[in-house]
C-alpha cells in the first residue's frame, strides 16, 4: 500500500508567513521533514528559527500558510498535535515553586501517563542526567543547567514522536550534552523525528541529517552537509563556514579589525 | 559616590517597572516627559491644591480677621506633623513594593558584575524603592505647602518641612532596605534548619507578617489612622528618645522661637541617624546582598506519585494536575498569599467593631451588617482567586500553551480551585459567624447558602474575565490581571452579587425600615427558601452562562497563545 503524505513526513509547512507589526520574521517558508530525521535549524539571531519552531507546536500562529505536524493540521487540532509532541524552549520557565519531582509528576500527568510507567521513566531519566538527590528540592534552588535537564525530561518523558526544541543542549554538561545527543541518536533509530534549532554550529554537523539555514525570515539553504558545501561553493568546508558564506556574514576579519581600532 | 551610576541604577529600576503592554515595543523611544507622569499630576494637583487652600484662607481671614491666628496655628501644627507622617507612609509603600516583589527572582536588581560599589548600589536601591507613590505623594506634599505657605507668609518653615519631607521618606526607605537584607538572611536561616517544614513555616510566617502588615496599612490609610499619626506627631517633642520623630521635633524647634539650639542639635542627630541608616544598609549589602536562601528540600527519599484521590471525584488526570500544581502556587508563592488577606481582614473588621461595641444588643440593621460575615470574605476570595487564577501562570504559560490541554479542561481546572478554595474558606468563616454571631440555624443557613451561590457565579464571572484580562508580566512583580481587568471585574462581580441577593431584598427593606414604617411587609409571609430557591436559580444561570464565555476566553487564550 502506498504512504500517504502524513506517514511519510513528521512536518509540512506551506508558504507560511508570520509578522510582528511591520517585522517579517517568517517569510512564505517551505519546509518538509521526513519522519525519523534529525533536523537542524540554523540562523543568526532574529531570523525566524524560534518563531518557525513555536508554529509547529501552535504556540504562534502563522498569518497565512499551514503547518501540518505528524499529519495533524496544527490551527485545527492543535491539542492532538501537542499530545505526539515534546518542546524544549529556548529559555524555559519552569514552575519554579515545585520541586523537581513534582514538576515532572505533573507533567506525566498533563500527557495521561499511567502511573507505573511515568514513575519508572522519571526515576530512570533523573538517574541518567545525574539530578537524583536534588530532585526533592525546589526548582528556584536549581541552576541553570538543571533547569535545562528537567526541561529536556519533561520533553522526552511521555515518549514523543517528535520533539522540537530550541537549543536543547546549551547550560548541559558534558557529560549530559553527551547522553543527549546518543539519545537522540537512538530515538531516531525508533522513529522519532527530532527537529532543533542551535548557535553551535559543531552540534548541528555532528547530530544533524539534515540543516535548514533560515535568514530573514526565509530558508536559505536546505540539505545534508554535501549538499550544503555544493551550494556554497565550499567543497572541504566546515558548517561555520557554509553558515557565514551562505548569511553574507562572512566579513569577519574587517569587524574584528574596526573594533580593535 | 559616583551619582551617574546611581542616577542609571534607578533608571533600570524605573524602566523595569513600566507598563510595556499595548506599546510598540521596537523601535521604542521613551517620551522623557511623559515617563514622569505621576510626578507632573502630583505636581499639577499640589500647586492647584496649594493655590486652593491659599484663596480659602484669603477669603476666610478677610470675613474674619479672628481666623489668622488659628489658621496659622494649624497650619504650622500640620507642618510638623508631616515628616513623622511622611515617614509612616513611605514605611508602608515601601515595604508593601518589596512584598510586592518579593516573589520574582529574574528581577530588576542592579547587575552586580558591573562596577558599581555598594554604596552606589544601596543608594539606588533606597532612592529606587520611593518611586511610585512614595515620590508622588512627597511631590504633591511639597508642592502644596510651599505654594500655601506664600498666602501665609511662611515660607522658610515651608522649605524646611520639605526638606524635612524628603529626609524622612529616605530615612524610612533606607530602614525598610534595612529589613528586607535582615529578612532574607533570616529566611534563609530558617529554611536552612528546619528542612521539610520550612515550606509550611513560610507559608504561616508570611501570612503572618502579611495580616499584621495590611492591618497597619489599611489603618495608616484609613481617615482615623491619618488623626492618630497627626496627634501622635504633635506629641513627638516627648517621644524625643525615639530617632524617628527627631526631624519633627527639629523642625518644631526651629520654627517657635528661642529653641533654636535644640532645633539644630536634632537636626544635627537627624542626619547622623540617616547616615548612620545608610551605612548598615550598605554594611549589610555588602555582607548578605549576594546571599541566596537556599534551596528547600520538600521531599526525600523514593519518588512515590500520588494515587487518584482527585480522580475518584470525576477529574482527569489533567485536571487533577492542574489542581495540584495551583494548590502549591498558592500555599507556596509568597506573591499569592496576599490573596487570603483581605478575605480574612474582612473578616476581622467585623468582628472587632462587634466586640468592641458597648452593647452588643442586635438591632435590625445589624441583622444585615451580621450576614457580612458570611457573603463577604468567601465572595472576595472567589473574586480574587477567579482574576489572578490565569495570569499567575506568568512566564510559565509555555507549558500551558504547549501542553495537550483543552479549553475545557483548562476552566474546569482552574474554576474547580476557585470554588473549592472559596468553600473551604466559607466554612471557617460560617461557623466562625455562627459562634460569634450566635445567629440563628435558619439564619445562618440562608446566608451560608447564599454565599455557596455568590461562590459559583462570581467564580465563573471572575475566571472568564481573568483569562481575558491575564497578564504575565513578572517584573518587576506578577500583575496577573490588567488593570482595567481587575476594574471591569469588579462592576461585574458587584452587579452579579446584587442579582444573586435580590429575592433577599424585602427582607433586608423590612429590617431597615423596622421602626419608621408600618409593617408593611409582614415577616410571616416572606418564606427564607422560596428567596434561596430564586436566588439558586438566578445563580445557575449566571454560572452557566459565564462558564461558557470563560471556556470560549479560554479557547481563544490557547489558540494565540503567544509568549
Amino acid at each position: 500500500m502506498p504512504l500517504t503524505i502524513s506517514e511519510t513526513f513528521a512536518v509540512e509547512l506551506q508558504n507560511v508567513v508570520k509578522r510582528y507589526n511591520e517585522i517579517v520574521a517568517v517569510d512564505g517558508v517551505d519546509l518538509i521533514i521526513k519522519r525519523g530525521e534529525i533536523f537542524g535549524l540554523l540562523g543568526p539571531n532574529g531570523s525566524g528559527k524560534s518563531t518557525t519552531l513555536k508554529m509547529l507546536i501552535g504556540l504562534v500562529q502563522p498569518d497565512s500558510g499551514s503547518v501540518n505536524v505528524l499529519g495533524v493540521n496544527v490551527q485545527n487540532d492543535p491539542v492532538a498535535v501537542k499530545q505526539l509532541v515534546g518542546y524544549v524552549p529556548e529559555s524555559p520557565r519552569l514552575y519554579e515553586f515545585l520541586t523537581g519531582i513534582e514538576y515532572l509528576d505533573f507533567i506525566g500527568d498533563i500527557y495521561s501517563m499511567q502511573t507505573e510507567e511515568k514513575k519508572n521513566r522519571i526515576n530512570e531519566y533523573l538517574k541518567a542526567l545525574q539530578l537524583e538527590g536534588r530532585e526533592g528540592d525546589m526548582i528556584t534552588g536549581y541552576s541553570d543547567g538543571m533547569k535545562q535537564k528537567i526541561a529536556l525530561i519533561s520533553a522526552f518523558l511521555h515518549r514523543p514522536k517528535l520533539l522540537i526544541m530550541d537549543e536543547p543542549l546549551s547550560a548541559l554538561d558534558p557529560r549530559s550534552a553527551r547522553i543527549i545527543k546518543d539519545f537522540l541518536h537512538q530515538l531516531k533509530a525508533q522513529g522519532v523525528t527530532t527537529i532543533m534549532s542551535t548557535h553551535v554550529l559543531e552540534i548541528a554537523q555532528a547530530v544533524c541529517d539534515r540543516i535548514g539555514i533560515m535568514y530573514q525570515g526565509k530558508i536559505l539553504a536546505l540539505g545534508n552537509m554535501k549538499e550544503l558545501r555544493q551550494m556554497a561553493k565550499l567543497p572541504d568546508s566546515g558548517l561555520e563556514d557554509i553558515f557565514l558564506k551562505l548569511t553574507g556574514t562572512g566579513d569577519i576579519r574587517a569587524v574584528v579589525e574596526e573594533l580593535l581600532k | 559616590m559616583n551619582w551617574k551610576n546611581v542616577f542609571s541604577l534607578m533608571q533600570v529600576e524605573r524602566k523595569s517597572g513600566r507598563l510595556i503592554r499595548g506599546q510598540k515595543v521596537t523601535r521604542y523611544r521613551e517620551n522623557r516627559f511623559l515617563a514622569y507622569w505621576p510626578y507632573w499630576i502630583a505636581l499639577g494637583i499640589g500647586i492647584t491644591g496649594g493655590v486652593l487652600a491659599g484663596f480659602i484662607y484669603d477669603s476666610a481671614t478677610t470675613v474674619n480677621p479672628e481666623l489668622f491666628s488659628l489658621f496659622q496655628e494649624g497650619t504650622l501644627s500640620i507642618f510638623f506633623s508631616l515628616p513623622t507622617l511622611v515617614l509612616v507612609y513611605s514605611l508602608v509603600f515601601t515595604t508593601m513594593k518589596q512584598i510586592r516583589i518579593s516573589g520574582v527572582k529574574t528581577s530588576s536588581q542592579v547587575p552586580y558584575w558591573l562596577p558599581v560599589t555598594w554604596q552606589e548600589h544601596t543608594m539606588a536601591s533606597i532612592f529606587a524603592s520611593l518611586m511610585g507613590f512614595p515620590l508622588a505623594s512627597i511631590v504633591f506634599i511639597t508642592s502644596v505647602i510651599t505654594v500655601f505657605s506664600v498666602f501665609i507668609g511662611q515660607i522658610a518653615i515651608a522649605v524646611l518641612t520639605s526638606l524635612a519631607v524628603v529626609a524622612a521618606a529616605f530615612m524610612a526607605s533606607a530602614t525598610t532596605e534595612i529589613l528586607r537584607i535582615l529578612q532574607v538572611r533570616f529566611i534563609g536561616a530558617i529554611y536552612k534548619s528546619s528542612g521539610r517544614a520550612a515550606v509550611w513555616i513560610r507559608f504561616a510566617g508570611s501570612l503572618i507578617f502579611l495580616l499584621l502588615f495590611y492591618v497597619i496599612y489599611f489603618y495608616v490609610t484609613s481617615g482615623g489612622g491619618i488623626t492618630v499619626v497627626v496627634a501622635l506627631a504633635s506629641a513627638q517633642t516627648s517621644a524625643w528618645f525615639v530617632p524617628f520623630v527627631w526631624l519633627g521635633i527639629a523642625l518644631y524647634s526651629v520654627a517657635t522661637s528661642g529653641l533654636l539650639l535644640q532645633g539644630f542639635i536634632f537636626a544635627g542627630l537627624s542626619i547622623l541617624f540617616i547616615a548612620g541608616l545608610f551605612f548598615l544598609a550598605t554594611l549589610l549589602n555588602r555582607r548578605f546582598g549576594l546571599y541566596e536562601p537556599p534551596a528547600i528540600t520538600v521531599s526525600r527519599g523514593a519518588y512515590v506519585p500520588k494515587t487518584g484521590f482527585l480522580g475518584k471525584l470525576g477529574f482527569s488526570k489533567i485536571e487533577s494536575a492542574m489542581l495540584r500544581k495551583d494548590l502549591r502556587a498558592f500555599t507556596r508563592r509568597r506573591e499569592l498569599m496576599t490573596i487570603f488577606i483581605i478575605p480574612i481582614i474582612v473578616s476581622l473588621v467585623p468582628l472587632m467593631q462587634y466586640l468592641g461595641q458597648s452593647d452588643p444588643t442586635p438591632t435590625p440593621l445589624f441583622t444585615i451588617y451580621r450576614a457580612t460575615i458570611f457573603l463577604l470574605p468567601a465572595s472576595f476570595m472567589t473574586m480574587s482567586l477567579g482574576s489572578f487564577m490565569i495570569g499567575e501562570e506568568g512566564q510559565s504559560v509555555w507549558r500551558i500553551y504547549a501542553a495537550p490541554i483543552s479549553a475545557k479542561s483548562l476552566v474546569k481546572s482552574k474554576y474547580m480551585f476557585i470554588v473549592f478554595f472559596s468553600l473551604a474558606f466559607l466554612v471557617v468563616t460560617g461557623i466562625f459567624g455562627f459562634i460569634v454571631y450566635q445567629t440563628t440555624l435558619v439564619y445562618t443557613i440562608v446566608a451560608c447558602l447564599e454565599a455557596v451561590f455568590l461562590v459559583f457565579a462570581l467564580g465563573a464571572i471572575s475566571l472568564s474575565n481573568g483569562i481575558i484580562g491575564a497578564d504575565f508580566t513578572e517584573t518587576p512583580r506578577p500583575r496577573m490581571i490588567r488593570v482595567s481587568w481587575s476594574f471591569v471585574n469588579l462592576g461585574a462581580c458587584i452587579a452579579a452579587g446584587a442579582a444573586v441577593l435580590a429575592p433577599l431584598f424585602p427582607y433586608a427593606l423590612s429590617a431597615m425600615l423596622s421602626g419608621v414604617l408600618p409593617d408593611f411587609l409582614d415577616s410571616a409571609i416572606l418564606d427564607p427558601f422560596i428567596s434561596l430557591s430564586l436566588s439558586a436559580v438566578i445563580a445557575v444561570v449566571l454560572t452557566v452562562i459565564f462558564y461558557q464565555i470563560a471556556i470560549n476566553n479560554a479557547r481563544k487564550l490557547l489558540t494565540k497563545a503567544e509568549v
